[in-house]
């Protein structure tokens, strides 16, 4: 039964050999003429002021998490918008009850503060 | 098909309504304010509703959604019982002094608790390898929150990463077993993966490591041995009501769908030739051989290490690993009897459990420590209260003239049945064994002076109440036993099978 996981096995090694080949290969052929502009963050950007690798506020996650939710939801309407006509009253009131349980979702956020910066 | 749905809606009314009071509890909760405890009472009013819409369902044996989940004794038998402890523990969470100090979080202690026990529901009735896995999420996820609800306290929140991390490990294991599992038989449907296993073209090491792989996932669920680690850690971290609801509905619900899952996966149902009740399983796959080493070391290192410990939630803890190693004896035999032995165990079980840890909240309450030497004199310090905590005790030992006695009594009748001599003498040398630590505690409370110019602990008339509707079926049930027996012998029947 093994053997017909053989071709599988190849071509996860083949997949894994050609990106470690293809990023050696650029790096070794290619030519390299850095300049200190090059070499900086943002080539034309600001000047980076300091270090990124610091602790920042756990605000952000927070509001993170809340878009990649809500922006998830709002991926399931599209199919449902274009194909309105053909799902009839059915497509709409099922619709209707996951916004409905949505907007509970976003009332308790709300509630909790959790839209709030401070 | 619309016409299907709908009529599964209508068998589907117990998991609609703990739906629905769910997104009420969090509506109520946050028009009532922060501090109220609104959601609390929409939590029991739901998980009451439910339970009395399960209780309806009896009787009837029915497949709906086509064929993900099934209404039938068994699963009705196991809703009851997983909602009569819900409210029991929401009836908890009112006196409860943890629970209470953190009022502003009670929006998410109902909405949880709802959460919870519809994931419970759902694995009483799971017939489908994915319906299974969402179920046992569902219960999963709420119960990692709630085990860290009390944030404040550094062991709550370690109980509820280490809850995460080994639960995210075992659901892993188990997932693969179900991937290994639908690989060999091309069905997710447990009737089609018992008629794929029955023409005998599949490998049987194949086999056999898919379901080493899904018994970790219940194993985690139920708390066996090796799957075990989390229990003293979250037992001990979470909040007692927590505590108590995982040691015996999570238990119950891991139990059910266990049952479920190997009794129609894997039981050979034209089997001939075999006395009336006893089962045979599917081309000669000893899967029950698997689970007798798995009950052994469950029962055996519970009571072993429970000897040990001197913090009460710990030693129930232990304790509660050990019943579990006792009640997998029952699924080992193959038969109704050992079946109906797990469910008499779970009925009293469900009493006992309930009620030794609602004394150590009592306690806790008041002198706001666990550890075995609080107990020192508290027999004189509160007759009434230590008085149940014997008898809670030694029902969970396992002594006449309490329910704990018959539970055992059924347990060990159905392994002598199927002459399974070296279990039961194991099971009777662990019993034994377990005596001693429950007896400990006894100790401590009668025949230990208290601290000088200790105080009489004093409780109020509704928390005596409780104690007195937990206490009174544990010594009811172990004097007159035949409805609980006969509600056994009626729940055994899963649908489609004889």
């Amino acid at each position: 039964m093994l053997e017909h996981y053989l071709p599988i096995f190849m071509m996860i090694l083949g997949g894994v050999l050609f990106g470690i080949v293809m990023v050696k290969l650029n790096e070794w052929l290619g030519p390299r003429r850095p300049t200190e502009e090059k070499l900086t963050t943002y080539e034309s950007g600001m000047e980076p002021v300091r270090t990124a690798r610091e602790r920042f506020s756990v605000k952000f996650y927070m509001v993170a998490v809340l878009f990649i939710l809500f922006d998830i939801e709002v991926v399931f309407m599209y199919p449902w918008a274009v194909a309105f006509r053909e799902l009839g009253i059915i497509g709409f009131v099922s619709m209707t009850v996951f916004i409905l349980i949505l907007l509970i979702g976003l009332f308790y956020v709300w509630r909790k503060g959790a839209l709030e910066w401070d | 098909m619309i016409e299907q749905i709908l009529h599964s809606l209508s068998l589907f009314l117990p998991e609609t309504t703990l739906t629905v009071f769910f997104c009420a509890a969090i509506i109520v909760g946050l028009v009532a304010g922060r501090t109220s405890r609104a959601s609390l009472y929409v939590a029991l009013i739901g998980i009451a509703l439910a339970t009395w819409f399960a209780i309806q369902q009896a009787g009837s044996s029915e497949g709906i959604f086509t064929g993900m989940v099934v209404v039938d004794p068994f699963a009705t038998f196991f809703k009851l019982l997983i909602g009569m402890s819900a409210i029991v523990i929401l009836l908890f969470s009112l006196y409860s002094a943890e629970v209470q100090s953190t009022a502003h979080r009670h929006i998410e202690y109902g909405s949880l608790l709802l959460a919870m026990t519809l994931g419970m529901f759902l694995m009483a009735g799971s017939t489908n390898l994915l319906m299974m896995v969402l179920a046992i999420e569902l219960t999963s996820l709420s119960s990692y929150v709630l085990a860290g609800y009390t944030r404040e306290a550094t062991d709550s929140s370690e109980a509820s990463l280490k809850y995460i991390i080994y639960g995210a490990v075992s659901t892993g294991l188990m997932l693969y077993g179900v991937s290994i599992l639908f690989g060999l038989t091309g069905a997710t449907d447990f009737y089609n993966i018992n008629r794929a296993l029955a023409t005998g073209s599949v490998n049987a090491t194949a086999l056999l490591v898919a379901t080493i792989m899904i018994v970790a996932g219940f194993g985690y669920k139920i708390s066996a041995v090796p799957f075990h680690f989390w229990t003293p850690d979250v037992y001990e971290g979470a909040p007692v009501t927590i505590t108590a609801f995982l040691s015996v509905a999570s238990k119950a619900a891991g139990f059910a769908l266990m049952m479920r899952f190997f009794k129609t996966c894997f039981i050979d149902a034209n089997a001939l030739g075999l006395p009336a009740g006893m089962w045979a399983s599917l081309q000669g796959f000893e899967w029950n051989k698997l689970l007798a080493i798995l009950s052994v070391l469950t029962m055996t290192l519970g009571n072993l290490v429970a000897v040990w410990q001197n913090n009460l939630k710990r030693l129930l803890a232990y304790s509660s690993i050990a019943h579990a190693g006792y009640m997998l004896m029952g699924v080992v035999v193959l038969s109704d009897k050992g079946l109906a032995a797990v469910l008499i165990y779970f009925i009293v079980y469900l009493f006992m459990n309930l009620g030794a840890f609602y004394v150590v909240m009592l306690v806790a309450n008041k002198t706001g420590s666990e550890d075995i030497d609080t107990y020192k004199g508290l027999g004189y310090r509160s007759p009434l209260i230590s008085v149940a905590m014997v008898v809670f005790f030694i029902s969970l030992a396992g002594i006449p003239p309490t329910a704990g006695f018959i539970g055992k009594l059924f347990l060990f009748a159905a392994l002598l049945d199927a002459k399974w001599i070296w279990l039961a003498v194991v099971g009777a040398l662990n019993s034994v064994i377990s005596l001693y630590y429950y007896v400990r505690v006894v100790r401590n409370m009668f025949l230990r002076d208290p601290e000088r110019n200790a105080e009489p602990v004093v409780f109020s008339a509704p928390q005596v109440v409780i104690v007195l509707a937990l206490l009174i079926p544990t010594i009811l049930f172990g004097l007159f036993y035949s409805p609980i027996v006969e509600l056994a012998n009626a729940s055994v029947v899963m649908f489609g099978m004889k």
